[in-house]
């Protein structure tokens, strides 16, 4: 939720951090900081997202099985991956799509500048870069960010918190 | 013809009715749910918080995505329960008025289109935008007022799925003033689904619980800051402290505020003189709450089916006015009113914020106008007045503009017929309605 590399000229400490290689390649260009805040974003907009889950995958494995069984009594190997590939094919052809993949289908970016579309009708940045920042833990105003993950906590307290329950529980 | 279907195919609600009277016939939720007892999903058929049910951790399907039909197939299955159970009536011998939200995608109208005439083969199709009818029912509301005499203004619609500002300038939607927030009230009672999660009891499945705890005890705050010292405070002092008892399935189904009247305090807070008296009197009935605090504490021990809210009441509805808390590269309500009106002639600036109309769920939060004048006078040049209206059924003020315009005499020259789109395609007939 927290990027903080819009801003090119912010004073970095000089100090060296300790952090295991494989948490520095983790981190590499901070770009999973930028993805994790807008994959939390995207998830705003979520439905009962789990549950939705994991209900596809039980219809899913479901009309597998049973196909299976079809199979095994009747056909060949052959024609079994064939229908398999066709159906997943099917499959992906009747699921609805989300927004964002009929928006990318629109190529709204192709019209001429002067048209109003649905992106053009979107607010833009605010007009002043600050912006508050409020403590992950218990929702105070947070003056302290996480070196690790780049998220805001407040106080000692909310740290220890923090580095216990999500501090970088969302690159696994 | 008579018989016209007005239906506002909202995100969150679907409203419904026949044209021509006050209030739609039936305003359901635009979703299938599954509670747990059930293996199949269901159609609602009212509201879910009137609704007797156990709702606990249902799953919901629902064919709007970001305001737009992205699942029509899912939408069919509503709409047809909607047409032969709930309102009675026969799509063959009526004519339908939709309400779409703008600059809808092509492949979109066209699958809207599929399946209002070959689908369930309406005699004819008017589609509408929704801040063209609020205008509308305003215009018709105050046939005095400065709305109808300049026939021109500014609606803000804080709905389910986005917030926007949309100029409307004699029936019609200035489309390139229009200026939209990704951020509605889904986003909301998510975020404040996330925040419960993380620090209290963990209720990511349990949207339905979370939309009814975000209506009864959010809030908007006038002054961000001093209320975050407030909702520090501890025990009685703290004016926004307040319990949420879950539902616990056995002697009652619903989720309820645990002390209604606690939960009201806030709205004492109006100024520093106030506040100071609020909490006076809090002092004093601390001292008779000795005892009941003793036996909450057990209660909360016992069962542990409750959780305290305190700075996410107010922290949750901010979002609006300010998505860069939330990480979002967007500007606040203001601004986006701000901008959509210098995308309008300069002549209109000093009417349109004159006469701006709040619409929209979402601004059904306490102190929701209030906070808004406050952001956005300092914007507005000194010179031009400020007037924000509020309708007296945000949720409904669609609904009642497409009833009105459904028993207007322009309606016949506006609808598209069954054997137009057959002729003429999807395309060509979405020109009648200036999309």
């Amino acid at each position: 939720m927290d990027d903080d590399n819009s801003n090119a000229l912010r004073r970095m400490s000089t100090r060296t951090r300790k952090v295991a290689p494989k948490m520095a390649a983790a981190l590499g260009s901070s770009d999973n900081r930028s993805q994790a805040a807008l994959a939390r974003l995207e998830a705003l907009e979520n439905d009962n997202a789990g549950i939705e889950a994991v209900e596809m995958n039980d219809d899913d494995e479901a009309s597998l099985d049973e196909d299976d069984q079809a199979y095994m009594q009747k056909r060949s190997k052959g024609t079994k991956r064939k229908t398999r590939q066709a159906k997943a094919l099917e499959n992906a052809r009747k699921a609805p799509r989300s927004f964002l993949e009929l928006l990318h289908e629109a190529n709204l970016e192709s019209l001429p500048p002067h048209v109003p579309s649905y992106l053009r009708a979107a607010v833009g940045p605010p007009s002043s870069t600050s912006r508050r920042h409020f403590c992950s833990v218990c929702g105070f105003s947070a003056k302290y960010t996480c070196v690790t993950c780049g998220m805001r906590f407040c106080s000692c307290r909310c740290q220890n918190i923090h580095n216990d329950t999500r501090c970088m529980k969302f690159v696994a | 013809m008579s018989n016209v279907v007005v239906l506002d195919n909202g995100g969150g609600f679907i409203k419904a009715g026949q044209g021509g009277e006050r209030n739609p016939a039936v305003v359901i939720p635009n979703c299938l749910y599954r509670p747990l007892t059930s293996k199949k999903f269901l159609h609602p058929t009212t509201t879910f918080s009137s609704s007797p049910d156990d709702l606990t951790s249902a799953a919901i399907r629902r064919p709007i995505d970001r305001g737009y039909l992205i699942n029509p197939d899912l939408q069919r299955d509503i709409w047809s329960h909607l047409f032969t159970s709930l309102l009675h009536v026969t799509p063959s011998s009526s004519s339908l008025l939709l309400t779409e939200p703008l600059f809808s995608l092509p492949s979109i109208q066209r699958s809207t289109d599929e399946l209002v005439f070959e689908d369930f083969g309406f005699s004819s199709l008017v589609v509408a935008d929704s801040p063209s009818l609020v205008h509308l029912y305003e215009t018709s509301c105050r046939p005095c007022g400065l709305v109808s005499e300049a026939q021109c203004s500014l609606v803000v619609d804080c709905g389910f799925s986005f917030t926007q500002a949309a100029p409307v300038f004699q029936n019609i939607t200035l489309n390139y003033g229009v200026k939209r927030i990704d951020l509605g009230g889904k986003a909301l009672t998510n975020y404040l689904k996330e925040l419960v999660s993380y620090r209290a009891i963990n209720v990511m499945d349990e949207t339905l619980l979370m939309d009814d705890v975000k209506e009864k005890l959010c809030f908007v705050s006038l002054d961000v800051e001093r209320d975050l010292q407030f909702a520090r405070k501890h025990g009685k002092d703290n004016l926004f402290r307040c319990t949420y008892v879950l539902p616990d399935g056995v002697t009652h189904t619903k989720g309820y505020v645990k002390d209604p009247e606690a939960a009201k305090r806030h709205l004492a807070l109006t100024d520093g003189a106030s506040s100071s008296e609020a909490i006076e009197t809090k002092n004093e009935t601390d001292q008779l709450g000795v005892m009941d605090k003793t036996a909450e504490r057990k209660r909360v021990d016992l069962t542990k089916n409750e959780f305290d809210l305190t700075n996410e009441r107010f922290l949750v509805p901010e979002m609006i006015f300010q998505p860069a808390d939330l990480g979002m590269n967007e500007a606040g309500l203001a601004e986006c009113i701000v901008r959509a009106v210098n995308a309008c002639h300069p002549y209109l600036h000093p009417v349109l914020y004159q006469s701006i109309i709040l619409t929209g769920g979402s601004t059904l939060f306490p102190r929701f106008v209030e906070r808004l004048e406050k952001d956005l006078r300092p914007l507005v040049p000194d010179d031009y007045q400020v007037n924000i209206t509020t309708q007296e059924d945000p949720i409904l003020g669609v609904w009642r503009g497409g009833s009105l315009l459904a028993s207007s005499p322009d309606y016949e020259l506006m609808r598209v017929t069954k054997a137009e789109y057959e002729e003429l395609g999807s395309a060509r007939c979405r020109r009648r309605f200036f999309r």
